[in-house]
């Protein structure tokens, strides 16, 4: 079992030190790989102190491409300029050269209209009537804006459009507000990944696929001396990853949920649930 | 021949002039131990003994490749089955207006698998679908062609992805997915392959014909 797990455990086996517990996380994982088998896994470990949870990082793909750098922008143009330069003329151009020929032999005198071979009916429309006629249709086109500018606070979910967005949402740990990825605590009987499923439903009208069954990241946290009870030392948090379909606005309150880019995370998150959140998420 | 074929190891192995030498001489040898007439000895050419005779032979280095039957039929390679913790064969479809942009977004899905050593087995594409843009006339009931767009699709197959690596690499794949740019990941049937083939109507007519 340990070898296809290779590529996103080793995060893992650097995190947890202690021996034994990680046994019942890897179980639970193993057996979420075929989603319709939600048979009850062998926790072995019943009375492990640890609870766990499973959060889901919602992320909103970006929508258009980013902006160039100014020598990106330079070879592009470079590039450009070469490409049309070396390229051969198409049957447009062709056609607008030989009317711009054909006008230019009826202006002579000696004209003589019978020598015109297919001539046809492309004296009724030219290739520059044609022309015009699509300049026209394009400047009716008005594409929609790149950016919307500084308008767009927090909690929209149509702000940097270049750049990927994680969900964030202001939860109760204990006894204080944090800032956190969507999480909730899971059940007996049911996968991790149905857990944080679960987590994604309170947040209603969000419409969410999730990348995969395998979670993406990990964070253990140890509950305050005043609030350990005798079998429950900490909390297990796994990550799982999902992406949003449709934009949509959330309706919640205006301050409990926030989109976020990756560099911004850091004024919201405390340090070392930072410090593992980073691990995932990629800024692309 | 036996013992022609090892001593044309051992040149090759060893490869020095000397052994050139003494192999010629023996072939030499081992022609005359023939029972050859004497008058076919003269057509022994001199540069036969020449130590760097034969130095540009390549033919015997190269694997022995059949020659080609132009009736066979393509065999379908065998499609994997998905297993507990690897997906079978999948399909990863994009398809788009943009030759160019498609094209490269194709071989960088190609390139990002041989970097994550995940396995391509094939990397084609379909032939180009050309749809024409008909708009109505203003005045009339005619229709007339307003554009003529052009559909390229190009599928890279991969096979045995493990599934814990899955989500990364569609995430990747997702984020970098160009504007205008279609992506599809799909699992590889038998009727995908069967569909990159033409269709053969005299064929057909033919087996309907037999079976009526």
């Amino acid at each position: 079992m340990a070898a296809p797990f290779r590529c996103i455990y080793r995060p893992l086996w650097r995190v947890i030190t202690g021996s034994g517990r990680l046994t019942v996380g890897m179980r639970n994982i193993s057996f979420t790989e075929n989603h319709f088998s939600a048979t009850n896994h062998k926790t072995a470990s019943v009375g492990s102190p640890w609870t766990l949870h499973g959060a889901v990082c919602l992320q909103r793909l970006p929508v258009i491409s980013q902006d160039r750098n100014p020598i990106e922008e330079e070879f592009s143009g470079l590039m450009q300029q070469m490409e049309l330069e070396r390229s051969l003329l198409s049957d447009h151009e062709l056609r607008l050269l030989e009317d711009a020929a054909r006008m230019s032999r009826k202006q002579e005198e000696d004209y003589d209209s019978d020598e015109e071979e297919d001539y046809g009916d492309k004296e009724i429309v030219t290739a520059q009537d044609l022309e015009d006629a699509w300049e026209q249709k394009l400047k009716q086109f008005h594409p929609a804006q790149r950016s919307n500018g500084d308008k767009l606070d927090v909690s929209s979910s149509e702000r940097c459009l270049a750049d990927s967005l994680v969900l964030l949402i202001k939860q109760d740990v204990g006894s204080q507000k944090v800032w956190l990825l969507p999480q909730v605590q899971w059940k007996a009987g049911e996968t991790l990944r149905q857990t944080a499923e679960r987590a994604l439903a309170h947040l209603p009208d969000v419409k969410a696929t999730f990348l995969g069954n395998a979670p993406c990241g990990f964070y253990k946290y140890k509950y305050p001396k005043d609030i350990q009870k005798e079998g429950s030392v900490g909390a297990k948090v796994f990550f799982f990853k999902a992406v949003m379909c449709s934009p949509n606005h959330l309706p919640l309150e205006k301050n409990s949920f926030a989109w976020v880019k990756k560099d911004e995370l850091k004024d919201f998150l405390t340090p070392e649930y930072l410090k593992q959140v980073n691990r995932f998420i990629m800024s692309l | 021949m036996n013992y022609l074929t090892s001593i044309k190891k051992v040149i090759l192995l060893q490869n020095t002039r000397a052994l050139m030498c003494a192999a010629s001489s023996v072939q030499n040898e081992l022609l005359t131990t023939q029972k050859v007439p004497w008058g076919a000895l003269l057509t022994n050419r001199q540069y036969r003994s020449m130590p760097t005779h034969g130095i540009g032979k390549y033919r015997h280095l190269l694997p022995k490749t059949l020659p080609k039957k132009k009736k066979d039929k393509i065999q379908m390679k065998q499609i994997k089955a998905a297993s507990d913790t690897e997906f079978g064969v999948l399909n990863v479809c994009v398809s788009g207006y943009d030759m160019t942009l498609v094209e490269h977004y194709s071989q960088y899905i190609h390139n990002f698998c041989n970097h994550l050593d995940i396995k391509v087995v094939e990397s084609y594409a379909l032939p180009t679908k050309t749809t024409e843009v008909m708009v109505m006339q203003d005045q009339g009931t005619k229709m007339y062609v307003d554009g003529i767009l052009k559909t390229y699709e190009r599928f890279v197959q991969i096979s045995e992805m493990k599934a814990t690596l899955c989500p990364i690499f569609m995430e990747v794949l997702l984020k970098n997915q160009p504007e205008g740019v279609q992506l599809c990941v799909k699992e590889h049937t038998e009727a995908d392959f069967q569909s990159r083939f033409k269709a053969r109507p005299e064929l057909e007519g033919l087996i309907a014909k037999m079976n009526n």
